[in-house]
């Protein structure tokens, strides 16, 4: 028997023809270039008897029952229901797609609840020059009472000229203060303030420029 | 194609048309007329009767519901058996795949089974048990279905080379274990060219 690589070109044709020619989709003249080779090669000849025997087993009945009548019933059925077939689908569909939904909610909150306390501790605790500081109320005046003023005499000058602390003391000991009703004047308080025993300064606060 | 095949594939495209319209009878005449070739094509993938139904009923199902959308760009055997061959891995990755089994199981056949048919088709199985899925698919669509190279590439959504590789050394394994299998000496152990 020769071998594949002995045999060329023709029994490489052969060898390709085969499938086709016993299904009978090969050509006139191929089915009859094949059997004058197969007439001359003991090789492809053994090789298509045995190609005949494949087809043969192949395209005997299947060998599992699968009863035909039973499955078409069972897909008309199917058929039949096409809303119960829709409606098994759907809820998955929908549960899925609620799911995702809720997990993106779920984390675009989370996202804003993190960026939110990331942006507050990442406030300056100092002020640059070009930031404006916060605006004093017109007509606060400093003052600076005696060491021996007693708390008892402060409040109750404060209280006759109508006045309130506002910030203070300060490292000089000056207390920041404002008119506290909308009848009382600041001036008055101001004149007041410097002719007071124990007061030992009074001035306004001059608006920024 | 041959003249029967240009018949059948005539009254197929005929069958299609009335399912689109929801003509019931014309489902189950190409259901009957197909099933058979459909079991046998299945049984390449997979051993389990109830698998094969629900293969095939998807399969119908889908043709049911696309009837209307055939073009008519391949035969329509060719777009049944695509869909059988999808909804069929499909089914496999769903219940896992089952190898075509070694052993033959006495209660396989059918009660008329002729001996002479038993032992071709433990011939058979034994050879294709040796073949990858994949080319199991192939012998099967050439061998038993009679399809072309053209229309298998269609079928399984691959090249043409592929599935020329694919029938080479499925054959080339079957030349070599099918002969051993009938008590014969394998006829050469080497490629084909």
């Amino acid at each position: 028997m020769k071998l594949p690589t002995d045999i060329g070109k023709d029994c490489a044709r052969a060898w390709e023809a085969m499938p086709w020619s016993l299904q009978h989709s090969a050509s006139h003249e191929q089915d009859e270039w094949l059997t004058q080779h197969l007439s001359r090669c003991e090789a492809c000849r053994a090789e298509f008897e045995q190609q005949s025997h494949l087809r043969l087993a192949i395209s005997l009945p299947p060998d599992i029952p699968v009863d035909a009548d039973a499955g078409l019933r069972r897909l008309l059925a199917r058929i039949d229901a096409p809303d119960t077939h829709a409606t098994t689908q759907r809820p998955r569909t929908s549960w899925v797609t609620r799911a995702l939904v809720a997990a993106v909610l779920v984390q675009a909150v989370g996202i804003g609840v993190l960026g939110a306390r990331l942006w507050s501790e990442n406030q300056p605790e100092y002020r640059t020059l070009s930031q404006a500081t916060a605006p004093l109320p017109s007509g606060a005046i400093h003052v600076v009472p005696d060491d021996t003023m007693k708390l008892a005499d402060w409040n109750g000058l404060l209280h006759s000229l109508h006045l309130q602390v506002i910030s203070g003391p300060n490292e000089v000991g000056a207390y920041t203060v404002v008119a506290s009703g909308a009848s009382a004047s600041s001036k008055d308080a101001l004149q007041k303030l410097r002719t007071t025993h124990g007061i030992r300064l009074a001035e306004p606060i001059a608006s920024a420029p | 194609m041959n003249e029967a095949d240009i018949d059948a594939d005539a009254t197929d495209r005929m069958l299609l048309q009335r399912m689109s319209a929801g003509d019931r009878a014309a489902l189950a005449v190409l259901y009957r007329s197909y099933h058979g070739r459909l079991c046998r094509f299945l049984s390449r993938l997979t051993r389990r009767p109830d698998v094969i139904e629900e293969v095939i009923n998807d399969c119908f199902w889908i043709a049911w519901q696309k009837a209307g959308t055939f073009h008519g760009d391949s035969r329509v055997s060719t777009w049944i058996i695509g869909i059988a061959y999808r909804c069929g891995l499909k089914a496999l990755r769903q219940h896992g795949d089952e190898p075509v089994e070694e052993d033959m199981q006495e209660d396989r056949f059918p009660a008329h089974c002729p001996d002479e048919d038993r032992e071709l088709r433990d011939w058979l199985a034994k050879g294709l048990s040796r073949l990858s899925a994949d080319q199991r698919v192939v012998v099967e669509l050439v061998y038993g279905l009679g399809h072309t190279l053209d229309d298998v590439a269609v079928i399984m959504q691959c090249p043409v080379g592929t599935v020329k590789a694919r029938l080479f050394h499925a054959r080339v394994k079957l030349r070599n274990t099918l002969p051993a299998l009938a008590g014969e000496p394998p006829i050469r152990k080497e490629s084909m060219p």
